[in-house]
């Protein structure tokens, strides 16, 4: 890039503009986008703020405006949650299956991800748009044949079972692709002067350079593993193998709802993915810092 | 080796397998040797695991040849799980039905046909219910009915007369109007808007949901007018509006445990979640108006017309629907009620406890409505009915107008 | 693009160039031209199949299999009977598919813009100098992390028409607030409403994770050829952020077509059916009414739907993204 056009700034001048740029920020206007910041931050966090406070209530009812502050807080909740559920086996079972599938998706994504972004073929485009298309079909519709096939393959009721439809997604595919497209080809140029093949540029070129976006699917593929739901209810059928949203489901009685129990069941749900999140973020910022390249 | 030849061929010819029911496996039963089923339930869900368990320790103890597995889901998602069963052909050897579904199953050859060692120990009206064509097709596990619950110190605080057995609409109305105080923020009465509320109401105004055939309706009458303006005129004036929050889950069982709700209609099943109510409270059968008719609900097990075990399957249902030990353990744990000839073993219900008129659950079973059932387009029956009321009850449209429209839609739904 | 942006501008000439010149791959060094090809062939199909062989197994072949049953009338109970293209020509003429279209179109017309312009906003936001801003980047993706269960039964109170937090501080003003989603012309706003707000964290992480790529020294360029705050982001960020825009579109708008989640828990498609979208029609199909032939059709209506704005997006893409 053109480097030397940019001699005012160099890259060791990052903590002075930082400082200048503070200084400026002084103003009524950093004042504002802080208030504005921080009152949308309060909205955001409002909801779960009262999933908490409804867990802490017991017999919470929905009819009327609970109060903001409990009146009597209590974890009578988590511990009728803890004594119903065989919770760790639960909380494990989606754990095992989460990790697998963030992983397998890690893997599965980055390397098409690098085919699709460095690795011209006939009919390339084409093979890019069916992974997409993949996409576009609504999963309640392939439901009931993929069990059929999965059942022939005598796969109910396994963790293979619930662990295979979910090893490639076109969404990680498609990121990875996206943020692949954005690393220089300067790069890959220097490198296989250098003598490198493409399974050596893949990993000590590509992937460095994209880890804010690696990091942002592995997110989002614990995410979606952790919370889905009707592919684990109609392939898992052991109440050892049960995972999380469908155990959290079944405190939802025939006539009646305990909303305690419940949102204390998704308070427990969230936590580790906000634990994934916050450990993902931290990479995201210093995956930038990190590459050297900036 | 299947396995390959399937992958080769994509799926299809794993759906085809599943389309053309290739689950119907020998279904000659083989008593002999020991068995395994498996039983999925919801009827267990939210607090009974443990009694389930104990009436199948029970079966295991006396048959020692059969072991079964049991599979427990939340209601909310049975359906979804039991469709996809059937259309895969991995359904359970015994599973859960609701009465409505009942018809529609067994039209669809989806149910064994059970031969019943003892009927006599079942209660005939409800055991009927589940027969076609003379043949039993499941057993009923429960059966449970509405009933008009009341809060005693409210009626109390208003100088109003409580609820009787000898009640009408109009009595309702009257005290619904008495007891509403929107100042404290105290309503009269609530009563569901929906497909299981009109037929019942249409049924206490001497009303036919269906016509003789069952392939389409006739409540579009004089009298199914009054009925569903009976259900929906209630709110906004001694029953919340929509606005207010009316209809969404547990809001009128929460406004009851409050003391906001003078008046309630709701199942025997909220017995357990009103025990500890902070007020007195009794129930009622419900008014009628030409007649009285207490809508009664009831779950039953059917065993897979696919199952390989269909005797030893058939053997567990009838244990699991008329045992003595399953009386007394749904009887102790205050489930639902057992649907048992012995009328002996009811009468311990009759002291349980709160609520005090318990003999009002029988006495409702004196006249019951069953719903109107058809063998195709019933879950589309009951929401068409529905969002049509609902459609009356937020004004958009006249109650004549909802029934016109629900008339069409759900001829066009149920005739073909 | 003008001569006032300066260095900016050229960098990002620059890049664009880039973009044509990126077909270009790493020669590998070989004699023989033949086992270079089948090399390079074994090389492109070792990065593909990882991926290839799940989706050819689990998501095409269902997706073959329901093409299949979309021309059979299926109860899920009976054998199914072939019907041919009755199921289509049935929804082709039924007003009901119509109308979900125009309900999940109208989702989609107010979600996109909402939730794009946002979550930018609070990217750039969160991407200053800001104090707490780990913290705070945490608390904006609480929603999208938390479940549709959750966040519908809080919307519904938040949005209570009688008694709700929104309808309240409406009143403060003299407003009469609206029935939100007991209303039918307000329930579809609602549902935007609430997902819009669950998921700005989800485009927010995807935007900053864009930023994040921007040369800071860009920017620097730009400020010191004398460009104010917004011509450094309509001219430096936002072109250089066009891949990750560009991505966001084209996954909400696949999203937005398969919108239920939130259908489901908040309205369940009604009220009077005024938020019946495509996929709850799909869903209502299958597992409610046991109509597979004809919830099949209906996807398959939806899929090429969507395929046709896919691919229009992906033509146009060359127009304005900037690939680096």
């Amino acid at each position: 890039m053109a480097e030397t056009t940019l001699a005012p700034t160099t890259a060791r001048a990052g903590g002075i503009r930082r400082r200048t740029e503070a200084a400026r920020a002084a103003g009524a206007r950093s004042v504002l986008l802080h208030v504005v910041i921080v009152v949308g931050a309060l909205a955001m966090f409002f909801p779960f703020y009262w999933t908490v406070v409804t867990s802490l209530t017991p017999g919470s009812g929905l009819s009327s405006t609970p109060s903001l502050i409990p009146a009597d807080a209590s974890l009578e909740a988590y511990q009728r949650l803890f004594a119903d559920l065989p919770f760790a086996r639960v909380v494990g079972n989606s754990l095992l299956l989460a990790t697998v599938t963030t992983l397998a998706q890690l893997v599965t994504s980055a390397t098409a991800a690098y085919a699709f972004s460095r690795l011209p073929f006939r009919g390339r485009t084409v093979v890019f748009g069916i992974y997409l298309a993949t996409m576009m079909i609504p999963l309640q519709v392939l439901v009931v044949p993929l069990f059929a096939e999965l059942r022939a393959w005598g796969l109910v009721d396994t963790y293979l079972g619930a662990l295979l439809p979910t090893l490639a997604a076109a969404f990680g595919v498609f990121l990875l692709r996206q943020a692949m497209n954005q690393v220089p080809f300067e790069l890959d140029e220097a490198a296989a002067l250098d003598g490198a093949g493409h399974f050596r540029i893949f990993w000590t070129v590509i992937l460095p350079n994209i880890r804010p976006a690696l990091a942002t699917l592995a997110v989002f593929a614990f995410m979606g593993s952790w919370n889905s739901f009707l592919w684990p209810l109609v392939v898992l059928r052991s109440p050892e193998l049960q995972t999380l949203p469908v155990a959290l489901a079944g405190l939802q009685g025939q006539y009646t709802t305990q909303w305690d129990i419940v949102m204390a069941g998704s308070v427990v749900s969230i936590l580790p993915m906000l634990a994934v999140y916050l450990f993902a973020q931290k990479y995201v910022i210093q995956g930038v810092a990190n590459t050297g390249l900036k | 080796m299947r396995t390959t030849a399937l992958a080769g061929v994509g799926l299809v010819a794993a759906t085809a397998l599943a389309l053309t029911g290739c689950a119907a496996g020998d279904s000659s039963g083989e008593a002999d040797g020991p068995v395994t089923i498996s039983y999925t339930n919801f009827i267990s869900n939210g607090g009974n695991e443990e009694n389930l368990q104990a009436i199948v320790d029970a079966f295991e103890a006396e048959n020692p040849d059969i072991t079964v597995e049991v599979t427990t889901l939340p209601y909310a998602d049975y359906g979804t799980a039991l469709q996809t069963d059937l259309a895969a052909g991995t359904v359970s050897d015994v599973f859960d039905i609701e009465y409505a579904n009942f018809a529609q199953y067994q039209a669809n050859g989806v149910l064994a046909e059970i031969d019943v060692e003892d009927p006599s120990v079942y209660r005939q009206s409800v055991l009927e219910a589940y027969q076609a064509d003379g043949a039993q097709y499941a057993l009923p596990s429960s059966f449970s009915t509405v009933v008009l619950f009341y809060n005693r110190d409210l009626f109390e605080a208003a100088g109003v007369d409580t609820p009787t057995g000898d009640w009408t609409w109009s009595d309702e109305q009257a005290a619904a109007e008495q007891l509403t105080d929107e100042g404290a923020g105290v309503w009269g009465d609530h009563q569901p808007v929906s497909f299981y509320e009109f037929y019942k109401v249409l049924a206490q105004n001497g009303g036919e949901f269906l016509d003789a055939d069952g392939t389409a309706v006739a409540f579009n009458t004089p009298e199914g007018v009054e009925a569903a303006e009976w259900l929906v005129g209630k709110s906004g004036t001694t029953m919340p509006t929509i606005e207010d929050g009316q209809g969404t889950p547990d809001f009128d069982t929460n406004l009851f445990l409050d003391g906001k709700l003078a008046m309630l209609h709701t199942g025997i099943w909220m017995f357990g979640a009103f025990a500890d109510a902070p007020f007195g409270w009794d129930i009622a059968v419900e008014p009628g108006n030409a007649q009285q008719a207490s809508a009664l609900f009831s779950n039953a097990v059917g065993v897979s017309a696919g199952s390989e075990h269909q005797d030893a399957a058939a053997t567990f249902a009838e244990f699991l629907t008329s045992s003595d030990v399953m009386v007394q353990t749904r009887l102790d744990a205050g489930w639902e009620l057992p649907a048992t000839s012995d009328e002996a073993a009811l009468e311990s219900y009759l002291t349980l406890g709160n609520p005090e008129n318990r003999q009002a659950v029988f006495d409702s079973l004196e006249q019951v409505a069953l719903p109107p059932v058809v063998a195709q387009g019933q879950q589309e029956m009951q929401d068409i009915m529905t969002e049509e009321l609902v459609e009356a009850q937020a004004g958009r449209k006249t109650v004549q107008e909802a029934l016109d429209s629900a008339e069409e839609r759900i001829n066009a739904a149920i005739g073909g | 693009m003008t001569a006032l942006v300066g260095e900016a501008a050229a960098e990002v000439r620059d890049a664009e160039r880039a973009t044509t010149r990126r077909a270009r791959p790493p020669r590998p060094v070989g004699r023989n031209r033949r086992g270079r090809r089948l090399r390079y062939t074994l090389t492109v199909l070792a990065f593909l199949l990882p991926s290839a062989v799940p989706l050819v197994l689990f998501v095409l072949a269902p997706m073959v299999a329901a093409a299949w049953i979309s021309l059979t009338e299926w109860n899920l109970l009976a054998p199914a009977t072939w019907v041919g293209l009755e199921n289509y020509a049935n929804l082709l003429s039924d007003p009901e598919t119509a109308d979900v279209f125009l309900h999940t179109l109208s989702y989609i017309v107010g979600y996109l813009p909402l939730v794009y312009v946002g979550g930018l906003a609070i990217a750039l936001a969160l991407n200053t100098a800001l104090r707490g801003r780990t913290l705070l980047r945490g608390v904006y993706f609480l929603p999208v992390i938390t479940s549709w269960i959750v966040v519908a039964l809080v919307w519904r109170w938040l949005l209570n028409p009688s008694n709700g937090v929104v309808n309240t501080v409406l009143g403060w003003f003299g407003i009469d607030g609206p029935g939100w989603w007991t209303d039918p012309a307000w329930a579809m706003p609602s549902i935007i409403l609430a997902s819009a707000w669950k998921d700005l964290g989800f485009v927010m992480v995807i935007l900053l994770a864009g930023l994040q790529a921007i040369d800071p020294e860009l920017l620097d360029a730009a400020r010191v050829d004398g460009a104010g705050w917004w011509r450094r982001l309509f001219s430096v960020t936002l072109p250089l952020l066009s891949p990750a825009t560009f991505f966001v579109i084209v996954i909400s708008l696949i999203n937005g077509f398969q919108v239920f989640d939130q259908v489901y828990a908040m309205t369940g498609g009604g009220p009077g059916g005024a938020t019946q979208v495509v996929v709850q029609q799909i869903y209502d199909l299958t597992f409610r009414y046991g109509k597979a032939g004809e919830a099949s059709a209906l996807s398959w209506l939806l899929f090429v739907v969507i395929l046709a704005v896919t691919v229009i997006q992906i033509r146009g893409q060359r127009r304005w993204v900037n690939y680096g």
